[in-house]
């Protein structure tokens, strides 16, 4: 069943019991994500992002509302295997090589032979680190790490990456480095099938450059406050970076975030 | 799938090639030092006791030692033989207990709290003062020495396999959660080479150990052994016997160190403690 939107948000509440005074990460959250876009979630720090990122990606349960995937819930879609998961930390396993990091997805469902796939060689070549089959996970910079982990997520054909803060970590030149290599990647790897990316950030300039649409969270907790279409034409360089339109947007959040919850 | 990176594409790094003059170089750094410390330290001992005239009985100077090895090498290798045949077998029995016990530990709190009591009862409980109880139990033969060797690596593994087995990096266990892993495939592919430092650490704190349980259950009930060539040259005054039989368990003590070393380091090439320096 093909649903017209690709991740269906509804009512979606998150209260964590937490001794006494339960944290309340999210309240009545409502979102619609359409197929083969790219949004970005953007908020002050402890809005509840990742909580969302999360139970969409079927980590965590959501106390009220529904998340729909493609008419499933996370479960089913991770079940299915149409859900990449990039997190800030690479979280590779240091005693595999990186090849063997990209083919740990395959090892562990081994009898689902038929789904599509990628071959880890095939992955590696599209991050651009075929040179580095054999190596392991401490000899690489901490930027070719997380090129290791978008491979890894990528070996499914997922439908749908979930990335949770996925540069947070790099130092500001890899960084920027790698929003574009994610474009790269993104524009490849969906030539086949739609390939929709929801995107944890907390960089205004990392939400404009990689969005359709970036949804911008009030604080804790998190709400909708606005969602901003970005209009700038793809494929995205540098330059954009200049361009009127790129400031435009850039002032636009930073007014919407800096505001005083209600 | 075929475009071309937009970057350029990294080089490997040139890995050195591995080198015997590295080998060479790490004996005469590691091995050479602590031998000529150990001769000079001999040099004195043999001098002291020659020119002090002090009694064959109470200290033997190095040379009558090494004569008395000499006159029967193959009596003293062989006691050795089964003295750490016996440390061995105990430690594998032991650390396969622990091991299991850790597993299922790690894996249920509850079994921990009912467990780690009486793990810490074995633990405190002097191994000499269980050894006459094992000699009634088992009698003379292998078993006893085994046992008391087993009882006293125990502890060490189970401590550390605990810690190992639960100290996986939270977001390697999230992925390969996500990937719907069976609990058995998320022992094999992630609790267990995280386990592994832990696991090189309690077989260096074990191996010794072992070697003491074994030659303390020889003395109780000693048919061969060092520990009873021990016993029967300390009854018999026979001090350079003694000291021999010592010095063999001090060469096996040191191999079994050292062998565990290398192997921990080719196993562990992934680890902080191990990396290469770039």
């Amino acid at each position: 069943m093909v649903t017209s939107e690709h991740i269906l948000v509804e009512g979606l509440s998150k209260v964590f019991p937490h001794r006494g005074r339960p944290l309340e990460a999210l309240r009545r959250l409502d979102l619609r994500v359409g197929w083969g876009e790219f949004v970005s979630v953007i908020g002050p720090s402890g809005c509840g992002k990742s909580t969302l990122l999360r139970i969409v990606g079927g980590l965590l349960e959501p106390t009220v509302g529904q998340v729909h995937i493609d008419g499933r819930s996370p479960r089913e879609a991770q079940k299915d295997k149409d859900i990449g998961l990039v997190f800030q930390d690479p979280s590779l396993l240091p005693w595999r090589t990186v090849l063997g990091n990209v083919r740990l997805p395959l090892e562990v469902n081994r009898i689902d032979s038929h789904r599509p796939r990628f071959q880890p060689q095939e992955l590696l070549e599209l991050v651009g680190l075929s040179a580095f089959a054999d190596y392991h996970p401490h000899q690489l910079s901490g930027g070719m790490q997380q090129r290791v982990a978008i491979a890894r997520a990528l070996v499914f054909q997922p439908s749908l990456l979930l990335m949770d803060e996925p540069f947070g970590a790099l130092d500001e030149i890899t960084r920027s480095a790698m929003r574009y290599e994610l474009l790269r990647v993104w524009q490849t790897a969906r030539s086949g099938r739609p390939k929709t990316v929801l995107f944890v950030t907390h960089s205004i300039t990392e939400a404009i450059t990689l969005s359709d649409r970036v949804v911008v969270l009030t604080p804790r907790p998190g709400q909708v406050r606005a969602v901003i279409d970005i209009e700038l034409p793809r494929p995205r360089d540098e330059s954009l970076e200049r361009s009127s339109q790129f400031l435009d947007y850039t002032q636009q959040l930073r007014n919407l975030l800096k505001e005083e919850p209600q | 799938m075929t475009e071309a990176p937009l970057h350029e594409p990294w080089e490997p790094l040139a890995l050195a090639p591995p080198r015997w003059n590295g080998a060479l170089r790490a004996i005469a750094g590691y091995v050479l030092p602590p031998a000529v410390a150990l001769t000079i330290g001999l040099i004195f001992w043999e001098v002291w006791t020659r020119a002090r005239d002090i009694s064959i009985l109470l200290v033997p100077p190095p040379s009558r030692v090494i004569d008395r090895f000499l006159d029967r090498p193959g009596f003293f290798l062989g006691e050795g033989m089964t003295t750490l045949y016996e440390a061995l077998l105990g430690l594998a029995l032991g650390a396969a207990v622990a091991i299991a016990a850790a597993v299922l530990m790690a894996h249920s709190r509850l079994a921990e709290r009912a467990l780690f009591p009486l793990a810490i009862l074995v633990k405190v409980t002097p191994v000499v003062a269980v050894a006459p109880l094992l000699v009634i139990w088992f009698g003379f033969g292998l078993w006893p020495k085994v046992c008391v060797a087993a009882l006293i690596s125990f502890f060490p593994f189970l401590v550390n396999a605990v810690t190992g087995f639960r100290s996986v990096s939270p977001g390697a266990m999230e992925f390969v959660r996500s990937l719907q892993a069976s609990p058995l495939q998320v022992f094999l592919k992630l609790r267990a080479p995280s386990a592994l430092p832990y696991l090189f650490a309690a077989l260096k704190v074990s191996l010794p150990l072992s070697l003491i349980g074994a030659v303390v259950a020889e003395w109780f009930s000693g048919d061969k052994g060092l520990g009873l060539v021990i016993f029967t040259a300390n009854y018999q005054l026979d001090t350079p016997t003694l000291f021999a039989a010592i010095a063999v368990l001090a060469v096996i003590g040191v191999t079994l160190n050292t062998a565990a070393s290398l192997v921990e380091r080719r196993v562990l090439f992934w680890h902080e403690a191990f990396r290469e320096q770039d």
